[in-house]
């Protein structure tokens, strides 16, 4: 594996948020979505999260953007806009790319960015090290850690959900 | 809607916002905020009319974005100060841009153009929520980072704010629209006095969401969305016509009527600091507010329209309107005066 794999992978990941983006068609903005999610599968796992990485394949793609697919499919508009035939579309999808290319180069260039932080090029994101956690890797340690310290978290997150299934059916209920 | 969904919407949004005021760690501050945010959509649009709809769509589209802001500055925090809790939030970025982010929620100016137009999209007591519930979360998140808020950068969105909320309410005769406004000129009074003392603004939230849910709640008794209905007040409820004259002197700041505290608690403060210009400044634009308070007093208690004679009658039925809590509330709003030294105990 190169060691420049996570920042081929953040770059296709950035430029597929561009392609949704720049407002397409909700089913051809699916398209981006899916690339996305697995793209950000990819860079998790590449640190070393493969249980989280496989999640996002699994529940993200596999469970919310099907949900998301079918609904798109049926409240589809009889001439969907895709990046091609609406000249707007297609200048914010370019704009969005170039912008990316841009800043893709300044990174391999100089090896070094400094916008908010010091990104020091792709150089940054390869591991060294492997922290003290010994032979447990850090990341099914952080899962475990989530259902026994993190209870509170988990409650939280659980009756959010909930609230946001609550809310979609209140506001779509339309009497 | 029916009470078992009322109830649990109802408790999450109460839910997020204390979760807001309880926790030290971001990431749980940041998801009180989107509980608080879900919960109160379905509220906004208890009634399903398109005009509910887009109110709802464009607070939901401005309060997301301000938590998408408060995210990335709760990361940069974590990137420069390595830890989560509130103590040390020094990068000049990440403080910048939570303060913007918190703006955004409270709708300060320069993000104030949502506030009016939420408001009159939406039913009188999804407003009364919206205008006095929904700013103690951003308030209080506003409170705990007081000390590194830059006030190069609060202290013109504060004044910025009390000019649009005087000049933005002089031609409105929309309740709602009015309260929308007074609600922006408030939130620059207590986005003033934040980075010097942030025990008055918490004052000035207290007698502000007092005074708000009176008003509130007096306009939904007689039932009245435009000046001009309120103008008939008078032949509904003569007892209600006195006390929106009382209670419209204290939200200007009238002296002997309680509104008046903050607004002397805080020029008091800046004038502690050395601030002369600014507390100039903002108590002279607090009268563009009181100048469209006086015209509802004026079409409510102190003239008489000209109407025909069957509106003439609605006194003589009895009211089945229920007034939770009025006359208490219009006593604390307009009688709390003469216990200012009290607030000795602050210090």
């Amino acid at each position: 594996m190169t060691t420049h794999i996570v920042f081929v992978l953040s770059t296709i990941f950035v430029v597929s948020f561009v392609s949704f983006s720049s407002k397409p068609s909700p089913i051809y903005g699916g398209f981006g979505l899916i690339v996305a999610g697995g793209i950000g599968c990819g860079i998790v796992s590449s640190f070393g999260g493969s249980f989280l990485g496989l999640m996002v394949f699994l529940i993200y793609l596999g469970g919310m953007l099907v949900v998301f697919g079918y609904t798109a499919a049926m409240a589809t508009e009889p001439y969907p806009e895709a990046w091609v035939s609406s000249k707007a579309v297609l200048a914010m999808f370019i704009t969005g790319v170039l912008a990316e290319l841009l800043v893709a180069c300044y990174v391999l260039e100089g090896n070094e960015v400094e916008v908010v932080f010091k990104f020091n090029g792709a150089g940054d994101w390869v591991i060294y090290d492997t922290g003290d956690s010994g032979f447990f890797s850090e990341e099914a340690m952080g899962v475990a850690a989530l259902y026994s310290y993190g209870t509170w978290l988990v409650i939280v997150t659980g009756w959010s959900l909930f609230t946001g299934v609550l809310v979609i059916m209140e506001i779509t209920r339309g009497n | 809607m029916k009470p078992p969904i009322l109830i649990t919407i109802m408790f999450t949004m109460v839910a997020g916002t204390t979760i807001v005021l309880t926790s030290s760690h971001w990431l749980t501050i940041w998801i009180g905020f989107e509980m608080n945010l879900l919960a109160i959509i379905p509220i906004l649009m208890k009634k399903h009319n398109p005009r509910a709809t887009e109110a709802a769509t464009k607070y939901f589209l401005m309060q997301a974005t301000a938590s998408m802001l408060l995210m990335m500055g709760i990361i940069i925090n974590l990137l420069h100060s390595g830890q989560w809790t509130m103590s040390k939030n020094t990068n000049p970025m990440a403080s910048t841009m939570m303060t913007i982010a918190l703006a955004m929620k409270l709708g300060l100016a320069p993000f104030h153009f949502w506030v009016p137009e939420v408001t009159q999209g939406i039913p009188m007591s999804s407003g009364l929520i919206l205008l006095t519930w929904q700013k103690i979360a951003p308030l209080s998140i506003l409170y705990q980072i007081s000390p590194t808020i830059n006030p190069n950068l609060l202290m013109p969105m504060a004044i910025a704010s009390v000019l649009v909320g005087g000049w933005g309410g002089l031609n409105q005769t929309q309740l709602r629209k009015i309260l929308a406004y007074s609600s922006i000129a408030h939130m620059g009074w207590m986005a003033a006095i934040t980075p010097y003392n942030p025990t008055m603004m918490i004052l000035n939230l207290m007698i502000y969401i007092i005074m708000t849910l009176t008003t509130f709640m007096l306009f939904m008794h007689s039932s009245s969305t435009t000046t001009s209905s309120l103008s008939q007040t008078w032949n509904k409820t003569p007892l209600t016509t006195a006390l929106i004259l009382a209670l419209m002197m204290s939200l200007g700041g009238l002296p002997p009527l309680s509104g008046f505290t903050p607004k002397w608690m805080i020029i008091q403060e800046l004038t502690k600091n050395e601030m002369i210009t600014t507390p100039t400044l903002l108590a002279t634009t607090a009268l563009l507010n009181l100048y469209f308070y006086m015209r509802l007093t004026y079409a409510t208690a102190l003239t008489m329209f000209p109407s025909t004679n069957n509106m003439k009658m609605k006194w003589q039925f009895n009211t089945t309107k229920k007034m939770i809590l009025l006359p208490p509330l219009t006593v604390l709003s307009t009688l709390l005066l003469p216990l200012t030294p009290l607030m000795s105990i602050l210090d």
